[in-house]
């Protein structure tokens, strides 16, 4: 089965984005930024819609980086200073743990405007994975990264739980940390065994479909190890990836195929995404792999919402020339 | 400079409220003007009535020339009444140090805001089509800096790598997407033209204007030099840094700050003709007196000795995100620590870690003042 859908962050719209800096000098109330918003996910719900998107996320608008909901709502995390996003000129808040982390409510329900998700969709949520959580927090509280990471799983599959309960159908748990090796050539095989173990934690028997989304780094990296995580899919970044080495492996999971780049503007040549993915999807034996998405590499906010907006279109579109080739 | 700790500040300063609005044609109230006319007195300059004049006329494209003048000034009698050895406008010419450059030169197209963090964004381009130079980007504030001082004159220059990772490339990826099928070598491979290009089509012709008038010391600023930290990127950047350079007669330095400075140490040798590295190291040091212990911000130094750098050193003792001003005694702690890490006093220029811009101009002032009674302060200590 051949489907799309977004993996990230969406831009926010030009509207929004004046309205955010408005407020930020005081010229808009909390109100009049609140209608922004809701503006905009209404729109970039609709935009998912119209390219008949397989799984709706709602854009994740409000979300200033991949951990602010984790770290404004959790107990033992305080929100610290601005560092980089990888090798982005994009600055994220460094969660600090200081104490034992709690979950004390639902971390992402408020933030996320599951009223405006259509009832009759699949609605998608994405988490930061546990790997990516601990390695980019700064640990002032447990024994090492590795408890850190574990006590974060546990809070995860809660997590999971109740957007479960909520109606979401998929979760997508984002982990850059886990590819983005610029120094250090390939993980130790154990480090990504204690990393499946701590996924185990997070999302095994959970009865929505679970994706491991890499990117920023060369998902080939963690071959063979990540076929075994206890996860549905994997998500791959093909702009970071040397999709010749993939071909070494069969996949006995679904794909995620990061074919369209949020990190450069020009807008893709869908014949030239539908040739490599099939190249991809034969090479790996996906006639196993139950599931192939076709998707952005990364979160599209990266761009400005109108080639992101460009881009989902391409994404659907090769999607829909994909599924009419594999049917 | 045959002066021992020569004194710096990095390049920008924040732009008064009277540039601002002044510049953009909007009316400024009493209080606006009576600031220009308070810090003007206090930095002695003359013809204060013209500037008032000015500030109250409507707009005309003679009034903003002569507001980027009149600013250019001010900032130039600012880092001077500070005691500064070298100086130059506080980039109050620009816009801003990507836009400046990027709205000066053809071949971009503005795309729109993209997120940098919270509620701020940045202003990105794409490159749809070859850079060209069609004017110059520094030559105007040069000239006007170089009539306007007898100091040393240190110029501010965007360095090519920065530029390139700031813009989507377009253009270069393009053209490229039938030669390659592995996306990410497209993705370097296009970087890389478009660097070249860049290098060769705008940033050198500038550099040779410069030099041409009289620039004796250029400053290629780099933020962006580590965002990439693969060896294969680095030495794209240095390699870049080394192009740019190349065959000029005049003195370069390197800035870069907030960034990663273990992968910078690394590759910082390969660097020619590279007189400085003007490095921040005030905002991760802390601000207990003494040499050794206290001085926790400045062990990155031994990388850079070790893997054998041995230019200057453009030594940030100042932090330009807090309001505290740094007491003299702490700036001349700095300043000896690294004097006892690397054994030669002469290669230390005393600077800010970055420019100013985000500081009030009295905060500044008062910071750039303690810089320099800190630098004396360690002259007399060596004696």
């Amino acid at each position: 089965m051949i489907c799309c859908y977004l993996t990230g962050i969406l831009p926010r719209t030009k509207e929004l984005i004046e309205a955010t800096r408005a407020y930020d000098r005081g010229r808009v109330n909390e109100k009049e930024l609140e209608k922004a918003f809701e503006n905009a996910t209404l729109k970039v719900i609709d935009t998912q819609l119209s390219t008949e998107f397989s799984y709706i996320t709602d854009g994740m608008l409000k979300w200033q980086d991949l951990f602010r909901p984790f770290t404004e709502n959790l107990s033992g995390v305080r929100i610290g200073g601005l560092a980089r996003w990888f090798n982005n000129n994009t600055f994220y808040r460094k969660p600090i743990i200081v104490g034992d982390i709690r979950r004390k409510k639902s971390i992402i329900e408020e933030i996320t405007y599951i009223k405006y998700l259509p009832k009759n969709s699949l609605w998608k949520a994405i988490l930061p994975a546990p790997y990516t959580f601990a390695q980019l927090s700064e640990n002032q509280f447990y024994t090492d990264k590795i408890e850190l990471m574990f006590k974060y799983a546990k809070i995860l599959r809660e997590e999971i739980e109740g957007l479960a309960r909520l109606g979401f159908k998929y979760v997508q748990l984002s982990d850059p940390a886990l590819v983005y090796k610029p120094i250090a050539t390939s993980m130790a095989s154990d480090e990504l065994s204690l990393i499946g173990e701590a996924l185990k934690v997070a999302v095994k028997g959970i009865i929505i479909k679970t994706c491991l989304q890499t990117f920023f780094g060369d998902f080939s990296k963690i071959l063979p190890e990540a076929l075994d995580f206890p996860v549905d899919h994997l998500g791959i970044d093909l702009y970071e990836t040397n999709f010749e080495k993939l071909k070494e492996y069969s996949f006995e999971k679904g794909v995620a195929l990061g074919l369209v780049d949020s990190r450069g503007s020009l807008v893709e040549n869908e014949d030239e995404l539908v040739t490599v993915a099939k190249e991809i999807m034969e090479s790996i034996d996906s006639s196993k792999a139950c599931e192939v998405f076709i998707c952005p590499n990364c979160d599209l906010e990266f761009l400005p919402w109108k080639r992101a907006e460009e881009k989902t279109k391409v994404i659907s579109g090769a999607a829909k020339r994909l599924k009419e080739e594999f049917l | 400079m045959n002066k021992l700790f020569p004194t710096q500040e990095i390049g920008s300063l924040a732009k008064p409220r009277w540039r601002v609005k002044g510049y953009r044609g909007k009316p400024l109230s009493k209080e606006e003007i009576t600031e220009a006319v308070d810090w003007g007195r206090k930095l002695g300059i003359e013809d204060l009535d013209e500037l008032i004049k000015l500030l109250s006329e409507t707009d005309s494209g003679d009034r903003k020339r002569a507001i980027l003048e009149w600013s250019a000034k001010y900032a130039i009698r600012f880092f001077e009444s500070a005691g500064l050895d070298v100086v130059f406008a506080g980039e109050q010419w620009r816009s801003e140090m990507y836009e400046h450059v990027i709205r000066k030169t053809t071949g971009f197209k503005f795309l729109g805001r993209v997120k940098c963090f919270d509620y701020r964004y940045f202003n990105k381009a794409a490159c749809i089509d070859k850079p060209k130079y069609v004017g110059s980007l520094y030559l105007d504030e040069f000239l006007f800096a170089k009539e306007n001082t007898e100091k040393e004159l240190k110029v501010p220059f965007t360095g090519p790598y920065t530029l390139v990772d700031w813009t989507f490339n377009e253009f270069y990826e393009k053209r490229l997407s039938g030669e390659f099928r592995n996306f990410k070598k497209r993705k370097l491979e296009a970087k890389r033209e478009f660097l070249f290009d860049l290098i060769k089509e705008v940033i050198r012709p500038e550099i040779s204007k410069l030099v041409d008038v009289g620039a004796k010391w250029i400053q290629i600023d780099e933020p962006a030099a580590t965002t990439n930290s693969t060896d294969e990127e680095m030495e794209l950047f240095v390699e870049s840094f080394n192009e740019t350079v190349k065959g000029f007669n005049c003195t370069f330095s390197l800035h870069n700050c907030y960034s990663n400075y273990k992968v910078l140490a690394k590759h910082a040798c390969k660097l020619r003709n590279c007189s400085q590295l003007a490095l921040e190291f005030a905002n991760r040091d802390s601000r207990q007196a003494g040499i050794g212990d206290p001085r926790t911000g400045y062990k990155e130094i031994e990388l850079f000795e070790d893997y054998g750098f041995r230019g200057n050193y453009g030594l940030g003792v100042i932090d330009v995100h807090t309001n505290s001003v740094e007491p003299p005694e702490l700036v001349r702690d700095r300043i000896l620590h690294v004097v006892k890490m690397i054994g030669d006093p002469s290669r230390i220029y005393v600077s800010t870690d970055c420019g100013l811009r985000t500081r009030t101009w009295e905060t500044s002032f008062q910071k750039l003042e303690n810089m320099v009674l800190g630098s004396e302060l360690a002259k007399r200590a060596l004696k």
